[in-house]
């Protein structure tokens, strides 16, 4: 079965941001609240590589089994969300996830957090409409509903970051790889989905 | 096995489930999209055409309301990628990828990804204000333009035109540019700058000098077909995200070569086949050096050389003193680095130079960037696809505000300030020379150079007696220009406070609201951006977009358009500068000012470009092939896109535009050409014109040069004018046809005729390695003025004291100073800025935009370990840093990275509202201070001017750096 | 339409960057005959093997630069996510039934065989005051806050096992909500407690040779003879290390969970989570067997924390030397009588 995926093409990315901006702009997220971030290993060295990182919606997601209160579903798509309805903000799926996805608005007591916010594949959240003003409001965009794929990897600068169907962008990454001969393999597959792309 | 698949098995929880009734339709819909997607396959949905991607459904962000979808150009960078706004209620609520754009195809960086912001505006400037006793009033458009426009009346009288300094700005449209230049001509003064002569004045002077025009020779989109990209002084990663997907696709596809020259490991140089950090301030030698191996091997084009170049060997004598040892010595690179990229951009060709403002914002811009071009005529990679200088141009309208003219040095579209350039352009305005004549003190400030933005300040705070103008600038009019983009602040904040008006005409207040102690006469107006009005913006590729209106403008803002017009007004000459420019509500309709560049700017070839067919290829952008840029069907078929100039003739002769300059591979009815002839035809005794190469289909198999009625009439072409073009040849040429060239026919007639031939109107020339009208004819090696090799000056000293731009350049005597009072112990670290990706210029827009201010919260400084480690400092630590002039300070944050090599520093010159350790948000206008501010760093930057241009020198200065204030 | 939508979006995404052109590529060899080698001071970015595999390998945890403040983000890969939710599933529910339900079923069973531990010759009239009303508030502060932290604490664990079928999903969140709200307020007074008890019973707490004695002895337990103790036996010794050591531990670990990133980086924060849980479990079987011995488990064993007063004979029985230096303290060997 087809799965939605991110791969991002650490030898492509050059840390642009725009990845990160079209998440703010695409679902309205507020300051503080970062979807999705580009971290960039070996800075300043030989080696350098940047990767963009947000939700990878591994399969067997970790957040999903360590949610006290079990908020979390899968798409049939594959996209790993959760209902904000039911989060209590607790924390554990951010001490869960290998990503560190989750994102917490600082409103609860004692430092604690409020409900989770996290990258949504641009898929909108458990909200009855798609594509609602509620659902935009709670979860932001639902671009998948409308045949769209996730901003981030639409607006990619280098089209570093691809997002689609697994099956489909693993083929292209091979094909770039075997055509210009590196690449640093698809970041957090391994963990997200426990399988890597060989060339 | 491509996959190595574990169990993938989709988990449905509970949850799901119990939803599953309301979401069902929806997924059902997506697994029928994932199987259609699935059975094509990768390879087969590859080669789907790209037009038919429609979207899926509309959107339903209110829903019920209808969605109007806006295809607008981004306001960032001059790599002009569209922008998809989807607008409801006036309202623009979504941004979408403009996949069909074959500059950007969808892509965006951190700043085109969130431009939508800028509409929502939360930090904009909402009304016009005053000053008042040092208190921001509020005030209504109206009274303030009365008010402006009475002081700048007043100033008139009593201290003449010269004494008001129009700044203009690289985001003005085309006609924005255009009418501020021609708003500054009828007011009366050449001082009239913009932000291209601190970004790539050394560039359009060191190009134009070399081969004829001052712009990109060939484009983003063609650099994929290079096998060797050469980055030099540029980190495009951060500068022009977007072109790096045209490097990188380039670089994958051919396996081509990407070296990265730059003292600093950027973003680049990450990506790099090659990477070479050279000493800030040595890229002559670094040339020298490539070349001195290129010579040495005889790996240059012979053909190339003997066909198309003047005066090589001029440079041979030059290039032979940079042996491997010396270059070594200057630059620190070993000779054998610099022998690969020789060999590569020789044998592994088409080899392209690119370059940015690491080349440019030198003392030695000028210098610099004709050592780039020699180097590629020496390689012979000028003129073909993949070749090239391919120079980022910065701001999103740099290239089309530069040829409009928007320049101490020149009336629109490069015709210069002679007698001859006036009475061109009062003939096109329809207005009396002799009227502009008497707007001005004399003929002779008519034809003078002004004043640049760089040293305006120096303009204000000069003497009478030491300035070549009647009076010191009392008055600055700043339209969308920051004020902490310009080096030595310190006496820029003294020349703010020396004024007698200052108006600020922008989005957002900017710097100079602020950093100075002004307590009255200063106004700020607030000017929409570009996504609330339309008009036409000129890509670094010489492509022109016609980006239109998103919404209205936010707020109380108004246009550029209508802002000048209501000056013009009131300043008494709008009759006149409007005449042929319909004004609908106060406001000049911009197809009309573009309909007024075309009938005058045959020198450019902005002539051909009208609204209606860029608005036709805005319309197609889905028919324009990615690599070549070339047009397939409909009314665009042939055309290249964005009809990038020069575009020849009247738009109804369908020129389809040049996409790569001087390519003799193609007729010029079809894009192609050859040098410009702009420089004579000969030269002790030896011919300037080209020898043997001609564009294709040309009738004359040599060089020509620039045609007029008189060498028209030699070919015994002149009768294929028609009458009606004669008759205006006639008419402009009075007692003197033959004189009136290709450039002045407002008829077109003469270029018609040119091109029928196949030939040029700008004729067929030599580019030139010698050019011999500037101050280093063949580009030498000089020091900065601030250099942190005091040991080289002696040898390498930097020009003697001059007078040029109305001013005294002392870089000499500064230089000399800083090495006999040894600052190099004082000031022993080499600084050197440049910017982010997040912000763009001053930043003033960019850090008022929440969704880029938090990605760059703190001005920093980066230092090397070694350097931090010798001084304490560890990373993240506020720092204090000490330039080498006015004692001047800047409380920032230490990075502590490799990046830099040891003994250089670095700092991004986004960053305001900081001034010498000292908050100054209280400062700006309730709710119109950016989100981040910051020191500048051109709080710290110092003297240096270069010497064709007044380019300031922002890349190599002196700085220290210490844990407490000094 | 759609579908053909998404695809090509994906399509746009990446692929035809490389096939669109492909027939113009033309394969460079690496170093082409003559090409002077790159120096060993020239980079070759692209040479420089990065893998994200062998970083892990090194490093467990992927870190990096990031511009924003938020430091934690820069924490690219922490695999060890896996291990923490592998341990959370697993595991710890198991640690969880062997504590709560292994420890209940070990009572019911001493229950079943002891039955309760009476008073030789039944309750006396006489009493004598074990502990006064401070302590008492200190000890029932403390047992309050803890059970409501212990519930709330076992639901964060298995409360989407066993209550949330039970509840429904939206009852169980805004309980699980509650739940969270008093597992934080209420930690206050369970420290305020620990603190408490600590400073007050420190002193009858240090362990000694009537101790050694006492364990030697089964703690009376076995057998019918109750070995001599102080004010504390050497079980409830035992007892108040478990509370004030692990009451502790639950503080130190609470707080940095409480304060995320405040005290520790995500690892501490894992690390701290698994210690919290595993600390609280043991308490949590230790304190069912102090509240079996301190109720049904023992008579007369409650009245000490009922009013302070016991029975004096309980008091003999179990801790002789602290009854009879008492009386003597009071110089009056004659017990009051009950009231």
């Amino acid at each position: 079965m087809a799965r939605m995926k991110f791969l991002c093409d650490a030898d492509r990315c050059i840390e642009c941001n725009a990845c990160v901006t079209a998440c703010k702009n695409a679902n309205e997220v507020p300051w503080g609240i970062n979807r999705r971030r580009v971290v960039t290993i070996n800075d300043g060295k030989p080696g350098e590589r940047s990767v963009s990182m947000a939700c990878m919606h591994c399969n067997d997601a970790p957040c999903a089994a360590v949610c006290p209160v079990d908020c979390f579903y899968t798409t049939a798509d594959a996209v790993v969300l959760h209902n904000k309805d039911l989060c209590i903000g607790c924390g554990y799926c951010f001490y869960a996830c290998p990503f560190g996805a989750p994102q917490y608005p600082k409103l609860g007591n004692f430092g604690s957090r409020g409900k989770m916010d996290k990258c949504t594949y641009c898929s909108g959240g458990p909200e009855g409409a798609d594509g609602s003003p509620a659902e935009f409001a709670r979860y932001g965009a639902n671009r998948m509903a409308e045949g769209k794929l996730p901003l981030c990897a639409e607006m990619c600068s280098t089209k570093s970051l691809l997002a689609g169907d697994g099956e489909i962008i693993a083929q292209i990454y091979k094909e770039r790889v075997l055509k210009r001969g590196y690449g640093s393999g698809s970041w957090g597959w391994q963990t997200a989905y426990q399988e890597s792309i060989n060339v | 096995m491509l996959i190595k698949r574990s169990d993938a098995k989709v988990q449905k929880s509970r949850l799901q489930s119990a939803l599953g009734e309301l979401s069902s339709g929806v997924l059902d819909r997506r697994s029928f999209l994932r199987r259609a997607g699935f059975a094509a396959g990768a390879v087969g949905v590859a080669n789907l055409p790209l037009g038919s991607v429609k979207r899926a459904e509309a959107a339903a962000l209110t829903p019920g309301v209808a969605v109007k979808t806006v295809k607008s150009v981004c306001t960032h960078c001059s790599v002009g990628c569209s922008v998809i706004a989807e607008v409801q209620n006036d309202v623009w609520v979504r941004q979408e990828p403009a996949f069909d754009s074959p500059i950007n195809r969808g892509s965006h960086c951190a700043k085109g990804a969130s431009v939508r912001e800028l509409v929502k505006g939360t930090r904009r400037l909402r009304t016009p204000m005053k000053l008042v006793d040092g208190q921001w009033q509020r005030i209504s458009w109206d009274v303030a333009i009365d008010e402006i426009s009475a002081k700048l009346l007043k100033i008139r009288e009593d201290q003449g035109p010269e004494s008001v300094f129009w700044l203009g700005s690289a985001k003005f449209s085309n006609e924005g540019a255009y009418l501020y230049r021609k708003l500054a001509a009828f007011w009366g003064t050449n001082s009239a700058d913009h932000q291209a002569r601190i970004c790539h004045s050394t560039t359009v002077a060191g190009v134009a000098n070399t081969w004829g025009y001052g712009a990109m020779t060939n484009s983003y989109n063609d650099i994929r077909n290079a096998k060797t990209m050469v980055i030099m002084g540029g980190n495009p990663a951060e500068a022009h995200p977007v072109s790096l997907q045209h490097i990188l696709a380039g670089k994958e596809l051919n396996r081509a070569n990407l070296v990265v020259i730059d003292p600093r490991f950027t973003r680049t140089a990450a990506h790099a086949t090659d990477y070479i950090r050279i000493r800030p301030g040595s890229d002559i030698p670094t040339i020298y050096g490539i070349l001195w191996h290129v010579f040495e091997n005889k790996w240059e084009d012979t053909n190339f050389i003997a066909q198309r170049v003047y005066g090589m060997d001029d440079v041979r004598k030059e290039v032979a003193k940079w042996t491997p040892d010396e270059v070594q010595r200057v630059n620190g690179v070993e000779g054998e680095q610099l022998k690969r990229v020789a060999y590569m951009m020789t044998h592994e060709k088409p080899a392209t130079l690119i370059w940015c403002m690491g080349a440019t914002q030198k003392t030695v811009g000028t210098a610099n960037v004709r050592a780039y071009c020699i180097l590629l005529l020496a390689t012979g990679n000028v003129g073909s696809a993949g070749t090239g200088a391919n120079i980022f141009r910065g701001h999103c309208n740099v290239q089309g505000a530069t040829d409009a003219g928007l320049d101490v040095t020149s009336l629109p579209y490069y015709y210069g300030l002679a007698e001859g350039a006036w009475r061109h352009w009062a003939r096109v305005w329809d207005v009396d020379y002799d009227y502009l004549l008497s707007r001005f003190d004399s003929k002779t400030m008519m034809e003078a150079s002004g004043i640049p933005t760089t040293r305006w300040f120096d303009a204000v705070l000069a003497k009478k007696e030491d300035i070549d103008q009647r009076n010191p600038v009392r008055a600055m009019m700043v339209f969308g220009h920051g004020g902490n983009t310009v080096t030595r602040m310190p006496e820029m904040v003294k020349g703010l406070e020396a004024l007698d008006l200052l108006v600020v005409a922008d989005p957002h207040p900017t710097t100079l609201a602020v950093v100075s102690e002004r307590k009255n006469g200063t106004y700020l107006l607030p000017i929409c951006t570009q996504f609330e009005t339309s008009g036409s913006r000129t890509a670094s590729n010489r492509s022109i977009q016609w980006s239109s209106e998103v919404v209205k403008p936010i707020w109380e803002s108004k246009d550029d358009y209508e802002v000048m017009y209501r000056l013009a007004v009131k300043l008494g000459f709008a009759d006149k500068m409007f005449k042929n420019i319909a004004v609908e509500n106060m406001r000049p309709v911009p197809e009309d000012i573009l309909r007024e560049i075309n009938r005058g700017s045959w020198s450019t070839g902005y002539t051909g470009q009208s609204p209606e067919r860029l608005k036709a290829h805005m319309a197609q952008q889905d028919r324009f092939n990615l690599v070549t840029l070339r047009g397939k069907g409909g009314d665009v078929d042939g055309d290249f896109y964005g009809l990038p100039w020069p575009c020849w003739g009247t738009p109804d002769k369908k020129h389809p535009g040049t996409h790569i300059l001087y390519n003799t591979s193609l007729h010029v009815k079809d894009g192609g050409g050859t040098f410009r002839a702009r420089f004579g035809v000969e030269r002790n005794g030896a011919t300037l014109l080209a020898e043997g190469s001609y564009s294709l289909g040309s009738e004359i198999k040599d060089g020509y040069p620039e045609v007029t009625l008189g060498v028209l009439k030699k070919l015994g072409w002149d009768g294929e004018l028609t009458e009606a073009e004669a008759a205006v040849i006639a008419k402009i040429g009075g007692k003197t046809p033959d004189a009136v060239a290709w450039s002045t026919d407002l008829s077109g007639g003469i270029v018609r005729v040119c091109l029928e031939h196949g030939i040029v109107p700008y004729g067929n020339a030599k580019a030139r390695a010698n050019a011999f009208n500037l101050p280093d004819p063949i580009p030498v090696h000089r020091e900065p003025i601030y250099t942190g090799r005091p040991d080289l000056v002696a040898k390498y000293p930097t020009l003697p004291d001059f007078r040029s731009f109305r001013l005294t350049n002392i870089g000499a005597t500064v230089q000399k100073r800083a090495v006999d009072l040894g600052v190099t112990k004082n000031f022993p670290i080499v600084l050197t800025s440049g910017r982010l990706v997040e912000y763009e210029g001053g930043g003033e827009e960019t850090r008022s935009n929440p969704w880029l201010a938090e990605l760059q919260q703190d001005m920093f400084v980066e230092i090397n370990p070694a350097d931090a480690a010798a001084r304490g400092i560890t990373n993240g630590q506020m720092v204090w840093v000490t330039g080498a002039e006015n004692n001047s300070r800047a409380h920032v944050k230490a990075q502590v990275t490799e990046r830099v090599g040891p003994g250089v520093a670095f700092m991004p010159f986004h960053f305001a509202g900081w001034f010498q350790g000292v908050d100054q948000r209280a400062k700006y206008p309730k709710g119109a201070d950016p989100y981040v501010l910051g020191e500048s760093v051109n709080a710290l930057t110092t003297y240096g001017y270069d010497p064709v241009t007044a380019m300031q020198e922002t890349k190599c200065t002196l700085c220290q750096i210490a844990t407490v204030a000094a | 339409m759609s579908s053909l939508a998404l695809v090509k979006r994906i399509v746009l995404a990446g692929v035809f960057a490389l096939s669109m052109h492909a027939a113009s590529a033309q394969t460079l060899p690496d170093d082409s005959a003559g090409r002077p080698a790159a120096p060993a001071t020239g980079l070759n970015t692209d040479k420089v093997e990065v893998h994200e595999q062998q970083l892990l390998g090194e490093m467990r945890k992927l870190q990096g630069f990031i511009t924003i403040p938020d430091t934690r983000a820069a924490t690219l890969v922490q695999p060890d996510g896996r291990s923490w939710r592998d341990y959370r599933r697993g595991p710890l529910l198991w640690i969880t039934a062997a504590c709560v339900l292994g420890m209940l079923a070990l009572l019911l069973v001493f229950y079943a065989v002891k039955g309760e531990i009476k008073i030789a010759g039944g309750r006396g009239t006489a009493t004598l005051l074990r502990f006064g009303a401070f302590e008492r508030f200190m000890h029932w502060l403390t047992a309050a806050s803890w059970c409501i932290l212990a519930i709330s604490g076992l639901n964060v664990v298995a409360g989407r096992a066993v209550l949330l079928p039970l509840m429904g999903n939206d009852a169980f969140s805004l309980f699980s909500t509650w739940a969270k709200y008093s597992h934080n307020f209420l930690a206050f007074p369970f420290i305020a407690g620990i603190v408490l008890m600590f400073l007050v019973w420190l002193r009858h707490n240090i362990p000694n040779k009537i101790d050694v004695e006492w364990f030697k002895q089964g703690g009376g337990f076995i057998g019918n003879k109750h070995p001599p103790s102080e004010k504390f036996n050497g079980g409830q010794k035992v007892v108040f290390w478990i509370v004030v050591l692990g009451g502790g531990a639950l503080t130190v670990t609470g707080l940095a969970l409480m304060f995320p990133f405040y005290v520790t980086d995500i690892t501490g924060m894992q690390l701290a989570q698994l210690a919290h849980g595993g600390v609280a479990l043991l308490m949590i079987a230790a304190m069912l067997g102090h509240i079996y011995i301190g109720s049904v488990g023992m008579e007369g064993a409650f009245d000490a924390m009922k009013d302070g007063r016991v029975d004096l004979k309980w008091a003999r029985e179990h801790h002789s030397l602290w009854a009879a230096k008492e009386l003597a303290k009071s110089g009056d060997t004659s017990p009051h009588p009950a009231e």
